[in-house]
């Protein structure tokens, strides 16, 4: 995603994994730590010219 | 595109209107019944796991806290100024777009889009209810049915993961906003590629 935004075109993009996510089921909860699944707030901005 | 993303794309065309309607029955089943077990959390213990303030979850429209489904809060970075107009991709049943809301307050608005047209008139009611101005468009966000240029700033929760065609869906964003426009969305990566058999299975990209 973050590589998305900036071919995009976005600047200032900036990610932050999001604390606290979590499956609830456990055996997805495995699945999603062996292929690294994370939750990620990120912020871009549209250059203004 | 190049041909072959062009003949991989075609290929991928049964398997995306599968996955859209799975996700579509999905959310349609948090909406309906948010008591239910699904494979992500989701109503009030999600928003409070995600730092959404309790002010907001008590004052917001029970039924738009209840199928609350996101993966994070995009609250916490979305800056959002008295006026701005805010674009909720996926705006499902509403709880971000009435946060927005109240954020952007009477001189700004709030357009939701959505894939699911009764969703839509769920969170148009819930907004309504609580004092905010939001009209909310069905359409896919890979093909968003807004002017260029219109939104001030884009928030998202946990539904760009969703599309089979993500650059796109990120060109869509830069489309829409204005010049100097902002995007604060919260999202669901791998940092595996993953495997054919999950990519191939409706119910797990729906979940």
């Amino acid at each position: 995603m973050f590589g998305l935004l900036e071919g995009e075109g976005f600047t200032r993009v900036r990610s932050t994994v999001v604390p606290g996510f979590a499956f609830p089921k456990e055996s997805t909860r495995d699945a999603a730590e062996a292929y690294g699944v994370k939750a990620v707030l990120f912020t871009a901005q549209r250059p203004a010219t | 595109m190049t041909d072959l993303a062009l003949l991989h794309a075609e290929e991928q065309a049964p398997l995306e209107g599968v996955i859209k309607g799975e996700v579509l029955r999905m959310y349609q089943e948090v909406a309906e019944h948010p008591e239910g077990e699904f494979h992500f959390y989701h109503g009030r213990q999600a928003a409070e796991m995600f730092g959404y303030e309790r002010e907001w979850l008590d004052r917001a429209p029970p039924g738009a806290v209840a199928s609350f489904a996101g993966v994070g809060n995009p609250h916490l970075r979305s800056r959002l100024q008295a006026g701005e107009v805010v674009l909720d991709l996926g705006s499902g049943a509403g709880l971000d777009s009435i946060i927005a809301g109240w954020q952007v307050g009477p001189t700004g608005r709030v357009i939701g889009v959505d894939l699911n047209p009764t969703m839509c008139r769920k969170a148009e009611a819930h907004a309504a209810a609580s004092g905010v101005r939001m009209a909310c468009h069905e359409g896919r966000m890979e093909d968003l049915p807004l002017p260029d240029s219109s939104v001030d700033v884009v928030i998202s929760n946990g539904v760009i993961n969703l599309s089979f065609r993500k650059r796109t869906v990120i060109g869509e964003l830069f489309r829409v906003l204005r010049p100097g426009g902002r995007l604060s969305i919260t999202d669901i990566v791998s940092a595996k590629q993953l495997s054919q058999s999950i990519v191939n299975d409706p119910k797990l990209w729906a979940s």
